[in-house]
């Protein structure tokens, strides 16, 4: 027994370290209380395209923003129904990605892939049927990409790489006509 | 008693050792979430939805949103490349090869993320803006006073620990999951010029 005892309590301490060290990292993510969705939540309401401010020191809406990219946000809520999402995409260097509210990247599209700069889109739950809504013909659905999002919220983001030194001005007035808002009304 | 006493002892040890090891792993990453090449260190799966936990635990306490690796690819350097941490007392002088990716941008932080103040509001350099030298390769230096080429300003504060991170848009080679690969052998070399 006086042998055996150290060996247990080493045994005890490495078992007890490992679930500490699980609970730990599964738990950190729903516990870190100022994680993107919650920054972009104060700035304004949701199914809004919230243009961010140009990142400048003390100016920042998230750690380690890239300066020489102009933000555009929107916070969707689809528990009313899908949203629509338009915008010119003036620059094939321009990304429009989707989160989820914890962060996760689900879709995104390159402003290079892209057929014509007008993107038009819709973002639902996998529930929401959206032909049904404020639409007569298929047809007028062609241009139309259909996002589904896993969760009823969700992060919209375009992001504006800036293709030159003096580009800034540019980039922040095409990202002032992108709009989101509900689906129905819009088209 | 005795028996108590280890039990509590075990208890902490245990303590520290889980909480330790799963700040470690979450923070500064391992070989099984993060590509590392001399400075630079870079999580895989950053942003994926089938990312591990530790990925998803990084991700939650940056605060950040990062597009997932198969459209951008984000690297970070918080050392020179010989391992001393970046010093705004210090000068650096950072060396790039040609990257091949649609853009990218070399970007300067404190340690809490944050751009450094200072008067030429010169925040970053990316891939339209950097003078680069007739093989294509580009210098720029990192320092508080003003250098000719591509200067980064580290402002006028006190001395402060520094992060760099290059974001690579559209990396043209790609693996077979669409993940944009970059040489890592390509990735700027940090040198310290000079401290104080």
């Amino acid at each position: 027994m006086r042998v055996r005892l150290p060996g247990l309590y080493i045994a005890l301490c490495v078992v007890l370290a490992g679930v500490i060290h699980v609970v730990a990292v599964l738990t950190l993510p729903m516990l870190a209380p100022r994680d993107a969705q919650a920054r972009l939540a104060a700035l304004g309401p949701a199914n809004t395209m919230i243009q961010l401010p140009p990142p400048a020191p003390g100016h920042q809406v998230m750690p380690l923003m890239a300066p020489d990219i102009r933000y555009a946000v929107c916070r969707y809520d689809l528990s009313k129904g899908p949203v629509r999402l338009k915008a010119r995409i003036a620059d094939g260097l321009w990304v429009i990605a989707f989160y989820t509210p914890l962060g996760e990247n689900y879709y995104a599209i390159v402003g290079a892939d892209m057929k014509q700069p007008n993107l038009d889109l819709i973002v639902a739950t996998k529930d929401q049927d959206v032909a049904e809504v404020g639409v007569d013909s298929p047809e007028a659905f062609d241009n139309v990409v259909v996002v589904t999002s896993p969760a009823v919220e969700g992060i919209a983001m375009i992001r504006a790489p800036l293709s030159g030194p003096s580009r800034s001005a540019e980039a922040e007035h095409a990202l002032k006509s992108a709009y989101c808002g509900p689906h129905k009304g819009s088209s | 008693m005795r028996a108590l006493g280890y039990f509590i002892g075990t208890f902490a040890v245990a303590l520290i050792l889980g909480i330790g090891s799963a700040w470690y792993m979450i923070e500064r990453g391992s070989p099984l979430t993060t590509a590392s090449f001399g400075p630079w260190r870079s999580w895989l799966s950053e942003g994926n939805p089938n990312a591990d936990p530790y990925t998803r635990a990084h991700l939650a306490r940056s605060g950040r949103l990062p597009l997932t690796s198969t459209v951008a690819r984000y690297f970070m350097a918080d050392t020179d490349s010989r391992g001393r941490s970046l010093y705004s007392g210090c000068e650096y002088s950072i060396v790039g090869a040609p990257l091949d990716a649609r853009w990218w941008s070399l970007a300067l932080y404190d340690a809490n993320g944050s751009l450094i103040a200072n008067p030429s509001h010169r925040y970053s350099f990316n891939s339209e803006e950097a003078i680069r030298r007739s093989d294509g390769s580009f210098h720029i230096t990192l320092s508080r006073n003003a250098r000719p080429e591509n200067w980064l300003p580290e402002g006028s504060g006190p001395d402060r620990n520094l992060v760099l991170i290059l974001r690579v848009y559209g990396a043209r080679d790609t693996d077979i999951s669409g993940i944009g690969q970059i040489p890592l052998e390509r990735l700027p070399k940090i040198e310290r010029v000079r401290c104080g």
